[in-house]
């Protein structure tokens, strides 16, 4: 009996001592850094469902590798014996993730706001900038490379406008740097261009007022020929009566220098001579005296000068005709009317009718607020 | 005596069981580190991020979770083998996903590329046809301009295409779209504006 009591005696006390080691062994345990690793990932997590790797790429970055630090340095302390491990590397590390990736998110949600605004409001301006360009240059002969430089800004700005809506506003912001400096730069050079030509307004304004004042004293027609509003204006008694559209040489702004060279004279003319549809392939035509003498002097003095090859010819042959409305400036440096608006402006016409060409009828500023605003 | 040092033993033998009788499931963690590589190289991140980052965060949590249990005293994987175990068919499903996903822009970006260059072809065949002598007015150059852009991008599109880039196409090609079919109504309108047949 004795001996019963001595085994149960001996194993309460063996079982005892073994929860005794447990429990000693699991206290002195050093606990896994499981809490702080927990939140540095759930931060990081979040952070990357605000884009954060995209909208703060250097916080974001920056977390990772501090959270990747942690976790080599808890594989690390693990591999040690079991009571000589220290989380205090990892811990760290954790808590430092933790805060990058807590910034990463704030600062990825405050880029991504700024980023949507300005691209919303720089597109908004390249729209503006891509319509000046529209209603100032779409019938204003430009050089290819500008057309070119246009059209691909105009395509940047198409694709930036779909990552824009698809909220990939990096991708957004990228396309439209690209397209705002080829759309930029086109309508500066473009605009330099155009107000260059329009230089010549001064004198334009005097031969108007002066075909206007002819109209007036002859109590007869005249004829205005507004090449950049492609228009016909014809007076009566120094006031206007008809407006009809002007089709023109293919390069028609700027005064014609040479034969075949596509340009519209600009300058005070006459009707020389009357074409009825048996005389012209061209329905109808009235034929201007250019060159007139003022043309031939500057010719020869661009000949003179070596502006020009000796071997260039002056132009001739410039009519007012039928066959237009075509929707295009396609004439060798004539202008062309739809053979309707030919019967009428060849019904009350007659030979010696001052025919004026000019750049246009309004000064830049004008022009500028007519098409821009 | 006798019974107290094979209580002792006991007790010893007892505790390194109890200690050692976790082990890490490291055929399991290789299982689902290669599926979410294959999810990835199935270009999961691009089709399906959304699903993929999840992946990748689940993935992020079973890594912690095995060194927690490493760290223990008592280790215990249960937990992280059926963790294992649903990731890893998590992987395959995101990897199927992406590539049922991928199809379809595929066939998006086939039936743009076909649908575009039909439009642009007519293009090609209009641009002749335009009134005679009209080669240098300022629309037909803009036009003309407009049309070598397209070209140019619908290139683009194509080599992103026949790299497997089926995203970056569909998306260039969305853009070329608009203007081909814009670029193909002006025309129409100039040549019937000047009665010509096309």
């Amino acid at each position: 009996m004795q001996n019963i009591w001595d085994y149960i005696l001996n194993i309460t006390a063996g079982t005892a001592f073994i929860i005794l080691i447990i429990y000693f062994l699991i206290r002195l345990t050093p606990s896994p850094p499981v809490g702080e690793m927990e939140a540095a990932r759930k931060t990081l997590s979040v952070a990357g469902k605000e884009k954060a790797d995209i909208y703060s790429k250097k916080l974001y970055s920056e977390a990772k590798v501090l959270y990747d630090s942690a976790m080599i340095n808890w594989r690390s302390e693990n591999k040690k014996f079991i009571f000589s491990r220290n989380y205090d590397k990892v811990v760290k590390y954790a808590e430092k993730s933790l805060k990058k990736a807590s910034e990463a998110s704030d600062s990825s949600k405050s880029n991504t706001i700024n980023l949507k605004t300005k691209a919303k409001l720089k597109i908004e301006t390249l729209i503006d900038i891509d319509n000046d360009i529209k209603s100032l240059f779409t019938h204003y002969p430009l050089p290819a490379e500008t057309r070119n430089r246009i059209s691909k800004g105009e395509f940047l700005l198409r694709e930036a406008e779909i990552a824009y809506k698809k909220g990939e506003y990096m991708l957004a912001d990228r396309k439209i740097t690209d397209s705002e400096y080829l759309l930029t730069s086109s309508y500066e050079t473009a605009y330099s261009n155009l107000r260059s030509y329009f230089r010549s307004y001064p004198e334009w304004k005097r031969w108007i007022e002066k075909t206007i004042a002819e109209s007036r004293d002859s109590t007869g027609y005249s004829i205005i020929v507004d090449k950049f509003s492609h228009k016909v204006f014809v007076y009566l008694n120094g006031t206007r009566k008809y407006v009809y559209s002007a089709e023109l040489g293919k390069n028609w702004p700027g005064d014609k220098r040479i034969k075949g060279d596509k340009v519209t004279p600009e300058g005070m003319y006459k009707i020389t001579k009357k074409f009825k549809s048996d005389s012209t392939k061209y329905y109808k035509a009235l034929l201007l005296n250019y060159p007139n003498d003022e043309d031939t002097a500057k010719f020869m003095s661009d000949i003179a000068r070596g502006r020009l090859p000796k071997s260039a010819r002056i132009g001739d042959m410039i009519e007012i005709h039928g066959n237009g409305g075509k929707g295009a400036d396609w004439t060798e440096g004539c202008i062309a009317l739809t053979d309707r608006e030919m019967d009428s402006i060849f019904r009350i016409v007659k030979v010696g009718t001052p025919v004026t060409i000019v750049g246009s009828m309004y000064d830049f500023k004008h022009i500028i607020n007519q098409y821009l605003f | 005596m006798k019974n107290k040092v094979l209580l002792g033993l006991v007790a010893i033998v007892m505790v390194a069981v109890l200690v050692s009788c976790g082990k890490v499931p490291q055929t399991e963690i290789d299982a689902t580190n290669a599926a979410i590589a294959a999810a990835q190289a199935a270009e999961a991140n691009v089709y399906v991020p959304g699903e993929f980052t999840a992946l990748q965060d689940k993935m992020n949590a079973i890594n912690a979770a095995v060194e927690e249990q490493k760290g223990k005293m008592f280790k215990k994987y249960t937990t992280v083998k059926e963790d294992l175990a649903s990731t890893l068919a998590l992987a395959n499903q995101v990897a199927a996903n992406a590539g049922v996903k991928k199809d379809e822009v595929k066939k998006q970006a086939e039936t743009a590329l076909n649908d575009i260059k039909t439009v642009i072809a007519e293009n090609v065949k209009l641009i002749p046809k335009l009134p005679r002598g009209k080669e240098g007015a300022a629309v037909i150059e803009a036009m003309k301009a407009d049309v070598a852009t397209v070209d140019a991008t619908v290139a683009e599109a194509q080599s992103l295409f026949d790299k497997g880039s089926f995203m970056d196409a569909l998306n260039k090609i969305n853009a070329a779209k608009t203007k081909a079919g814009e670029l193909n109504t002006e025309m129409k309108e100039v040549l019937t504006k000047a009665r010509i047949k096309f």
